[in-house]
């Protein structure tokens, strides 16, 4: 059977090549897209799993991967510091940080502001590639503290001041966001070097740091330099991670945060923020899911009208395969069997032409991260065999139903 | 030949329809062939010929008929799965146009009946194709022979399987006189040999001498 069908595709090259691409375009799609949302979500909740807490406290009523801003005023870091037990506080630090946004690598990014001392809990194991932890952007703060500021917009007005302000103005990326760099003039790809000055909110930031790829920020900047440039020098902050003493459960550590804070905010074990990020990204990754299915209903759409087209055109040879004594049963078989080599090679393809966007997207595109995993490589499979099968049947019930004579006499 | 009826058919009727026009072809055909008889049907092109061939092969049913009895089974009470059953095991068909698949080669065409058996091919086919005379051309696709060659690899196709009925509609009708003629004695060779039972349709007048009875066919009536 599988010899006949297989004879049946070769006999027409071209047609099994375009059908078995249209298959392979789809599987494609659905495994770039589908592992595009999961590599993006997996390699965030990594980042954000390598600081070293064990709680996150985040904004309530806002999605994860949008909060922006800074409503946690001053207070509730004081609030956290100050919780205790018998043995002393629950946390050993309290790591706030204030989110802005960086226009680099060619799109957006969470810029992190951070306290430098606290620089070490977001490094963990990781290396400092190349430079410096803003060690002089603490100057900065101390300026501005000396400069016994109540409006540090009028401060960062003096003209005279910019220069002095330079302290501050840092950055440190991660070495992801140094190879995916940005377009001069020409167009040509440049890699961000360490001197290179970026210009964020109007003003412009030296790269003095590179790490290691996978710390929670690609790009980070000293807090008191967030806060003083996006909210007044006031000490608010937009999330906060907690490490806490060791011999503290995490678990009701966070019951307990929750009840002191209240409803202003959502106390989560950091071993949740992944969940967090799929709940947020939920309406995106069905989105995706949907167009890429969409696609995918297309490709066996194709393969439906084509094997509709065969059986139409080969209706003579049903007629005599009928003729010969193949069973209503056996003609399905064949259809199917022919539909199942389209799908295997629109499978295959399709799982090459992802491996080589992932390839591409990771020259072109470095930021990005599509996450083949077994799993989706087994559920592409799944659909390929599965919509092959099923796109395969009706024409080959058609075939089967044709009395023999009548198929011998179609012309 | 015995005396025991492989073909045995009554009040055999069948009407076509097109665009809702009723229009008879047969009008009661009774017809009886004994085991191991060579039979020729001849008459004028749309007498009904091919229409009785592809009753008689259960190629599709009559619009309405007495009885059907092909060796011994009544075919009319059987469902379609023991036509298709009857059909692939008792029965081997020739056809004017040849009818070989063109996407495979000619030997795989002979082993079709076998390979849809479930059976083993590869010696019958090959013993069957060096008799036919054909065994320099068996890895050909049909697109590649000629006409007389294409015929006998079918005549090989219709009789791999060792049928016990035989039928042959216009063998010949798309060959030269050399071609038939020698399409016409690889069928008589294969007759005297194996004894298969056979009823061929033709307007050929020339065929006759090699049929053991001749019926002739006109506006849907059978006439000895």
């Amino acid at each position: 059977m599988l010899a006949l069908a297989w004879a049946n595709l070769m006999h027409r090259k071209l047609r099994t090549a375009l059908s078995a691409l249209a298959v392979g375009l789809g599987i494609a799609l659905l495994l770039v897209s589908k592992g595009l949302a999961n590599g993006s979500i997996a390699e965030v909740d990594a980042r954000m799993q390598s600081v070293s807490a064990e709680i996150v406290i985040l904004p309530a009523q806002e999605n994860v991967i949008f909060t922006n801003g800074a409503p946690f005023p001053g207070i509730f870091e004081r609030l956290i510091a100050r919780q205790a037990d018998e043995s002393g506080p629950l946390a050993t630090n309290v790591i706030p940080v204030f989110f802005g946004q960086a226009h680099m690598g060619g799109q957006q990014q969470r810029l992190f502001g951070v306290d430098p001392r606290q620089m070490d809990l977001f490094l963990g194991p990781r290396r400092v590639l190349a430079g410096q932890v803003f060690d002089r952007a603490v100057g900065f703060a101390e300026l501005s503290a000396q400069a016994g500021r109540t409006d540090s917009a009028e401060i960062l007005a003096v003209d005279n001041l910019s220069d002095r302000l330079d302290d501050g103005l840092e950055l440190v990326i991660d070495d992801r966001l140094r190879r995916a760099g940005w377009r001069d003039e020409n167009g040509i790809h440049q890699e961000y070097r360490l001197g290179d000055v970026i210009r964020l909110m109007g003003r412009p930031f030296r790269i003095v740091g590179i790490v290691e790829a996978g710390v929670a920020g690609r790009v980070f900047a000293p807090l008191q330099t967030m806060r003083e440039l996006l909210n007044g020098g006031q000490p608010w902050s937009s999330m906060f991670f907690v490490q806490l003493r060791p011999d503290v459960d995490p678990v009701r550590a966070a019951d307990h945060y929750q009840a002191v804070l209240g409803s202003e905010a959502r106390v989560e074990l950091k071993s949740e923020y992944g969940r967090l990020l799929h709940e947020s990204f939920a309406q995106v990754s069905m989105y995706m899911s949907a167009t890429s299915g969409l696609a995918l209903v297309v490709c066996f759409l194709f393969i439906l009208l084509t094997m509709h087209t065969m059986v139409l055109e080969r209706t003579r040879e049903i007629g005599i395969l009928k003729a010969l004594g193949m069973t209503r049963a056996g003609l399905v078989r064949l259809s199917v069997t022919e539909a199942l080599v389209v799908s295997v090679a629109g499978v295959a393809i399709g799982i090459g032409l992802a491996g080589a966007a992932k390839w591409g997207l990771s020259i072109a595109k470095p930021l990005l991260t599509v996450d083949l995993t077994p799993a989706l490589l087994v559920i592409a499979i799944a659909l390929g065999v599965l919509g092959g099968t099923l796109s395969a049947l009706y024409p080959g019930y058609r075939a089967a139903r044709l009395e023999p004579a009548t198929a011998l006499a179609y012309e | 030949m015995n005396n025991e009826l492989m073909i045995d058919i009554q009040g055999v009727h069948h009407a076509y329809e097109h665009d809702r026009v009723i229009e008879p072809v047969l009008h009661g055909i009774d017809l009886r062939v004994r085991r191991g008889e060579f039979v020729i049907v001849m008459g004028p092109s749309g007498c009904g010929k091919t229409t009785l061939l592809n009753i008689l092969g259960l190629m599709m049913p009559p619009t309405r008929a007495e009885s059907l009895n092909l060796a011994g089974a009544n075919a009319l009470t059987l469902t379609e799965a023991d036509r298709t059953r009857l059909r692939r095991e008792l029965i081997g068909f020739v056809f004017q146009r040849f009818n070989l698949l063109p996407t495979v080669t000619a030997r795989r065409n002979v082993g079709l009946p076998l390979e849809i058996r479930g059976e083993n091919v590869d010696g019958q086919v090959d013993a069957l194709i060096k008799r036919a005379g054909l065994a320099n051309y068996a890895n050909k696709k049909p697109g590649q022979l000629s006409a007389g060659q294409q015929q006998r690899f079918a005549l090989a196709r219709a009789l791999v399987g060792r049928p016990a009925l035989l039928l042959a509609d216009e063998p010949t009708g798309n060959l030269d006189s050399a071609n038939a003629a020698e399409v016409m004695d690889l069928l008589c060779a294969f007759h005297r040999d194996w004894g298969q039972t056979i009823v061929l349709i033709t307007h050929n007048d020339n065929l006759a001498v090699a049929a053991d009875r001749v019926l002739h066919m006109r506006d849907g009536r059978l006439s000895e």
